[in-house]
């Protein structure tokens, strides 16, 4: 009793309680998978065991590294201090910014959405804004997992080619988004 | 001893750490924290989608997933790489290792491209909140002009790789 008790209170305060609800329903998954495999064709099962223990022995020291390495620039170099430097840009120089430094940027789109929700009242443009989410596909802090299973060459031009594409992809969005749909270039607080 | 580029990382990393542990233990110990959710995020993740790597691979031939995908790098492929990111559902850590086995198994650089591309930036899970934060009109736009300019990039990385 008393454990279930505590447990539902820490459910609601931890943060950990979600991610770990999250971890078992993948866990689940995979070995329900695996079983399922197991049972019905068993003679397949060892190419699944091989891929499962050869892929996680090849990267589990570079996921390891880039765990590390994200953690740490989650402290010091926070999305909040990436927008603070994108939103005092304007104009054109705003919409650069926004398709660069986001490439440095960890997390996933459910983190990403929201910040530039922020930026965007704060008054960044709409090109800018959307950018900003291009740009963080760059993904430079999983590099090293790109170059492992893609190549390095595929790796450095693709981070390349975002910034381009971050640009283009704002620009042409804001466009379409101002002459068709009519939306404002510039948010104002006091719209919707 | 042979040092080969995971462990090339580690010591990057743990030098790193090292580092921020001697300017500022307080935010080190958050980042340590950080990493650990990272971590309890990313490897259930990368769990399945091995398994699934490896049911693929056991079940459907690399012909198949070649023919899917255009061997010979052409447009299509990067369109079906595109679709199937944006279905994919995945961590952008599970990305690389699945278009690497998709790489592997045939598809093309294209192909290949379209799917990470699509699956950081399309991805049909993140599409209400997105609708809630930004409006319908936002969302439509933003995921039909990255999906058409991923087809561009992809075009012109089949040329320049």
């Amino acid at each position: 009793m008393k454990t279930t008790n505590s447990s539902r209170t820490a459910q609601q305060k931890n943060p950990w309680a979600r991610l770990i609800r999250s971890a078992v329903i993948y866990i689940n998954i995979s070995l329900l998978i695996w079983a399922a495999v197991a049972l019905f064709a068993p003679t397949h099962v060892a190419i699944i065991t091989d891929t499962v223990y050869n892929t996680f022995a090849k990267v589990i020291k570079i996921i390891i590294a880039v765990t590390i390495g994200i953690g740490l620039l989650h402290v010091w170099v926070t999305p909040e201090h990436v927008s603070r430097v994108i939103g005092k840009e304007s104009g054109w120089k705003g919409v650069v910014l926004a398709s660069t430094i986001p490439l440095i940027l960890g997390g996933s789109l459910f983190v990403i959405l929201p910040l530039v929700k922020a930026l965007r009242e704060k008054g960044a443009r709409l090109a800018a804004c959307i950018a900003f989410i291009s740009a963080w596909s760059g993904k430079a802090p999983l590099l090293p997992l790109e170059i492992e299973f893609l190549g390095l060459r595929f790796a450095v031009l693709r981070i390349l080619l975002t910034i381009p594409f971050a640009v283009a992809t704002g620009l042409m969005s804001e466009l379409i988004l101002e002459r068709i749909f009519g939306e404002k270039v510039h948010s104002t607080h006091h719209a919707g | 001893m042979k040092l080969d580029s995971g462990t090339v990382y580690l010591l990057i990393a743990g030098i790193l750490f090292i580092l921020s542990l001697l300017k500022d233990p307080e935010k080190t110990k958050k980042a340590f924290i950080n990493s650990g959710k990272v971590a309890l995020t990313v490897f259930p993740v990368l769990l399945m989608i091995f398994v699934l790597m490896g049911f693929l691979e056991s079940f459907i031939s690399r012909q198949a997933i070649a023919s899917w995908f255009g061997s010979s790098n052409n447009f299509l492929g990067i369109v079906y790489g595109e679709l199937l990111g944006s279905f994919a559902m995945i961590e952008p850590a599970a990305v690389f290792p699945f278009a690497g086995f998709l790489k592997q198994s045939g598809a093309g650089y294209g192909a290949a491209l379209g799917f990470v591309m699509s699956a950081m930036l399309i991805g049909i899970t993140h599409m209400p909140l997105e609708g809630q934060l930004f409006g319908m009109k936002f969302m439509i736009v933003r995921n039909l002009v990255t999906f058409l300019l991923v087809l561009g990039i992809g075009t012109l990385f089949m040329v320049v790789i």
